[in-house]
């Protein structure tokens, strides 16, 4: 009946009141919520008794635009994707809305002028994270592919939702080998229209890192509670540790590649990465994904029907996360429960098991207990100390790229992008 | 002055603390002086606002260009104050709560409430905004001077507590940080400053008399809004005190005066009230629409039915008549209404059925400063030991006359449990048998004289009169 913008004059038994109309939430589509000049948003039940009537209209001006003067700086492009951190809010309406272009991103971060200059944005699509799958991170890997090609380019920012921003870490770190210059990815824990947004440091701190000698997949973002500087972590080494702290993504097994500071000062605390170079030539670009498979966390009593059944659906490929060292249910007392015949009969028809920690810190070991013995000649490649989320995605890449179940299981066992870290440091734990 | 001439028009904005744990997370509403165990550095982003213009409070921070840093309890702050987690449900306790003062003011209460985030930029807030909901408009409250209209009650947490500052950084503390507070608007109908503090006194009467806001320093504040004719509205903040009002609302109407005689503008900005009376300029007027909604949490849905059964609590003229009825001289019962513990006293009287209100009121006021002149010793009884001691008394256990002494060896430090045993009130039989006892014993001191030996070995253990009847 109304829209947004209208003013409307409402009239109820004891009292008229006059506002604007806002947005109603989704799940409240049946209140009109009227802004009062208070700023309050009075939501209405419209009945019989209330009368209301359009008195006139709201102009919404658009944001203002913003360009800054051309500074001798080196060249990014960023590749927005939705999330938290390039949606801004109308404050009007309170509306969410993605940001469009490199104008509005610099009136949101406008520190980002002083550091970089903004080539191109591109924005492929706007989801929040967990609506993604293996299509979205085909898709943004040829963007930052296409967009590393360009020789004025020093880096790239992919800005993302945070639920699975580890996941599309893993899948550019694959997707994208041989890199000649930073990709960094971000994410904000604090949504963009508040003052304590924390993706503005994390989206600096980024910058920072496009300009850094790190060739590498890195996820840049808060280090600590405070804002003060930022870790650059390797992407198949790095994990969502918390539903709502800034600090949220912490390294697993490894160390960070650096401490960046907003003021553009770079601690590199692990030396282990590939330096910047100047051709781009070498880079390959790789984004076969076989999404036939699964994983699947192992629980106390876990009947083993449920890995048959996806055995069953043939799925190729089923990444367990397994307790301790790398263990399910051998010997129960309960026999129907053991994990062992059927995870036999799912090598013995090619499908590829995976054990990854389900302590996510430390490595698996398949020789310190019988039963993982057991487990390792029934055919389970134990990942070490791959993260399961990292285990995930690479089992689609190697599924993606071979047929060959040998050729297969040598891949998943090798080194590609620093998923597989030989020598944990002490410090690695909980740091 | 002539205020009328003067066209003045002032309004007040009222600040109380609730009694309960903090608005959006389950946490204690607890001030504390010990030395916080958290620290936490943080930058706050000035916004871009709906216009596209920066709020012009908001940039006026900016210049400042200060970082902040927020100190916190591990014991009694979480991740929410610290804006590391999203906001709990509202607080249904301080929603109820709020609700009745709301219908106590005659406000016009909306069916669903939707929390708003206003931006706050002084750093006082770790997430940049406070969390505040509008629940009624349109009430008034009744004065000498007529009715006052009351424009909003609000629900709002309330921010940091400014610690200290220097030029990088401003410190806050997060033991207030989400403390549910109401903050009600008046009408600007106030047309002279003694008017002013009226009001104020009747607001906080109004609030108290419902049990259910803290008292004590820091858990009312009043900001004052002033204007003349020609001049502009200036908010007055931080008025901790009833008696500064009418001063602060004189002195910022001939501030205002003056400005207006220099044929200069009045700026509309905000200003702290000083302990003399006068202001000092503190920022400018934040503009107008400086709220947007709290997409964390879903709309507020309020329950008319179980409004329209709240019951409207005595107020505290008709609670003064009660306790005069129930034997308490006018001056003890002024006394307990406005006293800290004014819930604690009128609970003892229906709790304590067997003990006269005037006891327990004068045990309550007096007892303290008694056992001092006794012991010469400052003391100070909690509510826990007034209620342990007058439930002995209650229960017959020991004699009214005893109070002081059981208070005298309390305030030593001594067990309750061997206080009683010492003071133990004596049953009537055992009475008799002391007093024959005491008779032999001391049959050579004359009569006149036997009476008060014996009352002194019994004082605190029986009824005096009693044992006059018993000797005679």
């Amino acid at each position: 009946m109304f829209k947004v913008g209208d003013r409307v004059e409402v009239k109820t038994k004891t009292e008229t009141f006059t506002g604007v109309v806002m947005p109603a939430p989704e799940e409240e589509k049946d209140l009109l919520i009227l802004k009062l000049s208070s700023g309050y948003n009075v939501p209405i039940k419209l009945t019989k008794e209330i009368s209301a009537i359009k008195i006139g209209e709201e102009k919404f001006e658009g944001l203002p635009t913003y360009r800054p003067p051309f500074k001798d700086l080196p060249f990014i492009s960023i590749i927005t994707t939705g999330g938290t951190i390039t949606s801004r809010v109308d404050y009007k309406t309170g509306a969410v809305a993605p940001l469009k272009s490199a104008d509005e991103l610099l009136l949101t971060v406008p520190e980002l002028h002083d550091i970089v200059n903004i080539k191109r944005i591109h924005q492929p699509f706007s989801l929040l994270s967990e609506d993604m799958s293996s299509v979205e991170w085909k898709k943004i890997a040829e963007l930052v592919e296409q967009e590393l090609k360009d020789d004025e380019i020093s880096g790239v920012i992919v800005t993302h939702g945070t639920d699975i921003l580890h996941y599309t870490a893993a899948a550019l770190s694959f997707m994208l080998k041989n890199l000649s210059k930073p990709v960094a990815i971000v994410g904000g824990q604090r949504s963009s229209d508040r003052g304590s947004f924390d993706g503005a440091q994390n989206l600096i701190c980024a910058a920072h890192y496009c300009k850094s000698e790190i060739a590498e997949v890195a996820i840049v973002m808060h280090a600590t509670e405070s804002d003060d500087y930022c870790f650059a972590t390797r992407g198949t080494k790095v994990r969502k540790m918390h539903t709502s702290r800034r600090d949220a993504f912490r390294p697993i097994n490894e160390l960070p590649f650096a401490k960046i500071w907003p003021s553009g000062k770079m601690e590199i605390i692990n030396k282990n990465f590939c330096p910047r170079r100047d051709h781009h030539a070498e880079t390959v670009l790789d984004t076969r994904f076989e999404s036939k498979i699964a994983l699947l966390r192992y629980f106390p009593g876990a009947d083993p029907e449920i890995f048959e059944n996806l055995v069953e659906k043939g799925y190729r490929g089923i990444v367990i996360e397994a307790t301790g060292l790398g263990h399910v249910a051998v010997n129960p007392l309960q026999k129907k429960n053991s994990w062992l015949p059927a995870i036999k009969a799912a090598v013995e028809k090619g499908i590829l098991v995976c054990f990854a920690p389900q302590t996510i810190y430390g490595r698996l070991d398949p020789f310190v207990y019988a039963n993982a013995r057991l487990l390792l000649n029934a055919g389970v490649i134990f990942l070490e100390d791959m993260l399961p989320e990292t285990a995930y995605v690479k089992l689609g890449i190697v599924l993606g790229r071979t047929k060959d179940i040998a050729q297969a299981k040598k891949l998943m066992l090798e080194n590609i992008s620093g998923e597989i870290n030989k020598r944990i440091e002490p410090e690695a734990f909980l740091y | 002055m002539e205020y009328q001439k003067l066209g003045l028009k002032s309004g007040l904005e009222i600040h109380q603390h609730l009694d309960s744990h903090k608005l959006f997370c389950s946490c204690p509403s607890e001030i504390r002086q010990d030395k916080p165990n958290i620290m936490v550095r943080r930058e706050l982003r000035p916004l871009v606002g709906e216009t596209g213009k920066i709020d012009p409070a908001a940039l006026f921070e900016k210049k400042k260009r200060k970082f902040y840093i927020y100190e916190a309890y591990s014991d009694t702050t979480c991740l929410v104050e610290l804006d590391e987690e999203p906001p709990h449900p509202v607080n249904q306790d301080a929603l109820s709560a709020a609700l009745l003062i709301a219908k106590m003011l005659h406000c016009e209460i909306l069916d669903v409430a939707q929390v708003m985030r206003k931006t706050v930029v002084d750093g006082s807030d770790p997430s940049g905004f406070q969390r505040t909901m509008l629940i009624g408009m349109n009430g008034y409250i009744d004065t000498s001077f007529g009715k006052v209209g009351i424009t909003n009650v609000i629900l709002e947490e309330d921010a940091g507590r400014r610690i200290e500052e220097d030029k990088d950084s401003v410190t806050f503390r997060l033991d207030r940080m989400g403390i549910p507070e109401i903050e009600i608007g008046t009408a600007p109908d106030i047309k002279t400053p003694e008017q002013g503090k009226e009001l104020a006194e009747k607001i906080g009467m109004l609030l108290r008399s419902t049990g259910k806001v803290r008292r004590g320093i820091g858990t009312i504040r009043q900001d004052v809004n002033v204007s003349i004719t020609g001049g502009t509205r200036v908010e007055i903040k931080l008025v901790q005190e009833l008696e500064q009002i009418p001063k602060l609302i004189e002195k910022e109407a001939e501030r205002q005066l003056e400005i207006i005689r220099a044929g200069k503008k009045v700026p509309p900005e905000v200003r702290n009230a000083l302990p003399d009376g006068s202001t000092k300029f503190l920022r400018p007027m934040p503009g107008a629409a400086r709220m947007y909604p709290e997409t964390d949490i879903p709309l507020v849905k309020i329950d008319k039915e179980r409004l329209a059964r709240m019951k409207i609590p005595e107020s505290f003229e008709d609670k003064e008549k009660k306790f005069i009825k129930l034997g308490l001289s006018e001056d003890l019962a002024k006394q307990i209404v406005h006293d800290v513990r004014f819930s604690f006293i009128e609970s003892l009287f229906s709790k304590f059925k067997n003990v006269k209100p005037s006891v327990i009121a004068s045990a309550i006021f007096s007892i303290e400063s008694e056992v001092k002149r006794k012991t010469g010793k400052e003391v100070k009884f909690t509510n826990e030991q007034y209620d342990e001691v007058l439930n002995l008394l209650d229960k017959g256990k020991i004699a009214k006359e005893a109070l002081l002494d059981v208070f005298v060896d309390l305030s030593k430090g001594e067990r309750l449990d061997d206080i009683t045993k010492k003071f133990a009130k004596l049953s009537d039989t055992e009475l008799k048998k002391e007093i024959e006892k005491l008779k032999a014993q001391f049959k050579d001191i004359p009569k006149e004289k036997l009476q008060g030996v014996i009352m002194g070995k019994l004082r605190g253990k029986a009824d005096p009169k009693k044992i006059i009847e018993l000797l005679k």
